[in-house]
């Protein structure tokens, strides 16, 4: 099986994901050929791939034509992290006056664009490993399923279930901190509600993240709805495509 | 006739960036280290949030050093608004640094360098040729991660650094403590073998090396060191000049003295190798390391004595760990200005951040350290290739890129810094 990790607008902390697999890295590369991955080694060839993951948004002309090239050249592709999935942290840029902050930062003139958007703006996604970075378990879980055939076994289920299990109790109840766990997607293991604060949105909105009921449990706590929005835009994932419209 | 040589992506740094040498005649002309990232407009971003977010956001600028943008970020936060950090959290602070050090450094000597010196593409490779260094190499990594998991939930991005200290903390750290040695045995262990490695023969001229002053080994805050002058972290900005210079098409950020400058490793180790740790200081004797250490091939060297370093303190630190009665002191936001700086793996990183009375950003402005390398990476690179003539890319890759590489880019950080002139511009695009 060939593989190729890819890198577009990004922190390369989800390709990290790959070197925190240590030992089984090493083991895994006597099954599968990692044919491209330019951060892991100085070898890298680009002919097809069985298997082609990507980190980062699309924000350039370049971009966009590299990860057609990629889709052309992959038979599955699997978008990593908030990045690639919803836009990335960049993508705050995209409910705001672009030509604003794009000078506020730069003098001179950069190709960009003004939107970061999602692989699946431009290209057919076959799977997504959530998260802000991913975590290995989730990769090791897509590469073993892969392997064997199967149908990978990730979360699609809101954190709060994973609040339940560790039996932390209810960050909004207990210290009326506002927490986006109910519409977004497990598979952190509830880490900020267990660092008693609320779930920040890394990991991206479930599937079909009841958005309404949110918005109206939150008025009845007197928290606006404008911040609620604000902290969404701001969560990595303010662009996918489940609640971009909402914002 | 003029030419262009390239090595059009980099390989094994962080990040996406090229090496462009153009030639007349067959000889150099002028270099450029192009860094191709696009940016991420994160400081644009980050104005009119709340100071809450900057621990959060500017962590995702750097997926392998993100607890550096924390500790600067939130430092900066603590000084505008004049807050006071106890002791134990600072000391808390450092240990979750060193964590980063362990976690990034063991990233770049075993995953990222090391390949260079026994001519294999990557760590696979290696570990085909020397099972036991790739392994000891995870397993030092792997300590580092567990410090940043335990104190902040994950490896990269931990979510407990709050301005005013940490949101959470653990009950004990005890678990941590044999996990820690037995990885400053594995440290120590590779020692030797690094030792074995040959070092191409090259030199650093005319760099001026600049790092933190602390009273132990810097990581965390204090002032800057120039040139035998204290600088604040305040008057950091007013030390960068632009001009250019005639082997770059970039313009070169110097010190207003007129100084190529390297921050990081190296130079840290220069500047303060006199309050290394026990075991650090013996181990960079093991390796004949004395300052000043001028060869940045030699960065391996220096990287596995501050893992020893920050192993040791590490260790000691979590003896001693007590989960203090607060883990956070009150912030409440004023209308000001606030700098931090503190030792990001590869060098200094400055944070500064203007807020409004309700705390709200109104401007922020970051200095990574690989902005401030690029220069003294293309000096470098100048010095290796500028009397070589008909130089052609494998060349340029057998030997410039090693050099490249053992600076430790990292090449998401810089491209925030990058400031396009308009000889580069291309159309912009608002399409």
């Amino acid at each position: 099986m060939k593989v190729g990790v890819f890198k577009f607008s990004s922190c390369d902390g989800c390709q990290l994901a790959f070197f925190e697999l240590e030992e089984e890295l090493l083991r895994l590369s006597e099954k599968v050929q990692i044919q491209y991955f330019l951060e892991a080694s100085s070898k890298n060839t680009w002919d097809y791939f069985d298997l082609a993951f990507v980190e980062g948004s699309i924000s350039t002309p370049e971009e966009e034509e590299r990860i057609k090239k990629i889709r052309e050249s992959s038979r599955f592709l699997v978008a990593i992290g908030a990045c690639a999935v919803s836009g990335g942290i960049q993508s705050a840029r995209n409910f705001e006056d672009f030509s604003e902050i794009y000078f506020s930062v730069y003098s001179g003139r950069y190709e960009v664009n003004p939107l970061s958007k999602p692989l699946s703006d431009f290209v057919k996604v076959d799977l997504e490993i959530r998260g802000c970075p991913i975590n290995k378990e989730a990769l090791r879980e897509v590469l073993i399923a892969l392997l064997q055939g199967k149908s990978p076994q990730l979360p699609s289920y809101p954190v709060c279930l994973e609040c339940k299990r560790k039996g932390n109790p209810c960050v909004v109840v207990a210290k009326g901190l506002i927490c986006l766990g109910p519409i977004t997607v497990a598979g952190c293991g509830a880490l900020c509600p267990t660092f008693e604060r609320g779930c920040y949105g890394c990991y991206g909105p479930v599937e079909k993240p009841n958005l309404q009921a949110l918005l109206e449990g939150y008025s009845r706590l007197r928290v606006s709805q404008d911040l609620i929005k604000e902290l969404l835009r701001i969560s990595f994932n303010g662009y996918n495509k489940s609640i971009r419209e909402w914002l | 006739m003029a030419m262009k040589v390239q090595i059009e992506a980099l390989t094994r740094v962080e990040g996406g960036g090229s090496l462009e040498v153009f030639l007349r005649d067959g000889k150099p002309e002028s270099l450029r280290l192009s860094i191709y990232e696009p940016p991420r407009f994160i400081e644009g971003i980050l104005k009119g949030k709340p100071y809450q977010v900057i621990p959060d956001i500017t962590a995702r600028i750097c997926g392998i050093c993100p607890v550096a943008y924390q500790m600067s970020g939130v430092q900066a936060i603590e000084d505008a608004f004049c807050v006071k950090i106890p002791e134990d959290i600072e000391e808390i602070r450092r240990l979750m640094y060193f964590g980063e050090w362990v976690q990034s450094h063991a990233l770049h000597v075993f995953f990222l360098h090391l390949p260079d010196f026994f001519n294999v593409p990557s760590i696979i490779e290696l570990s085909k040729i020397d099972k036991g260094l790739v392994l000891a190499g995870m397993e030092i990594k792997r300590a580092g991660s567990f410090i940043i998991q335990a104190l902040g939930g994950r490896t990269s991005h931990p979510v407990s650094v709050v301005p005013g200290g940490f949101n959470a903390l653990p009950e004990s750290l005890s678990e941590l403590k044999e996990t820690l040695e037995k990885a400053l045995e594995k440290a120590l262990w590779t020692v030797e073998k690094l030792k074995a490695l040959n070092f191409p023969d090259f030199e650093l001229k005319e760099v001026l090396f600049v790092s933190l002053i602390e009273e132990d080994y810097p990581i965390l805050k204090g002032d800057i060191y120039l040139e035998g002058v204290r600088v604040s972290p305040k008057e950091f900005k007013s030390f960068f000049v632009e001009f250019e210079v005639p082997y770059s098409t970039a313009k070169h950020a110097m010190t207003k003295y007129g100084r190529v400058y390297l921050v990081g490793p190296i130079a840290r180790f220069n500047n303060a190798f006199e309050k290394l740790s026990p075991l650090a200081m013996e181990t960079a004797q093991k390796l004949s390391l004395e300052p000043m250490v001028k060869n940045p091939h030699k960065g391996i060297l220096v990287r596995i004595v501050e893992i020893v370093h920050a192993l040791e303190r590490s260790i000691r630190i979590v003896k001693d760990y007590k989960k203090p009665q607060r883990g956070k002191v009150e912030v409440v936001p004023r209308s000001s200005t606030g700098y931090g700086v503190s030792e990001a793996p590869r060098g200094i990183l400055w944070h500064s951040y203007s807020f409004d009375s309700e705390g709200r950003i109104l401007s922020a402005n970051i200095v990574p350290p690989t902005s401030q390398n690029q220069r003294a990476i293309e000096l470098s690179l100048w010095e290796l290739i500028k009397d070589k003539e008909n130089i052609k890319e494998d060349w340029l890759r057998d030997h410039a890129e090693p050099v490249i590489r053992s600076f430790d880019p990292c090449i998401s950080c810089a491209t925030h810094f990058l400031k396009v002139s308009l000889k580069d511009a291309k159309k912009f695009n608002l399409a």
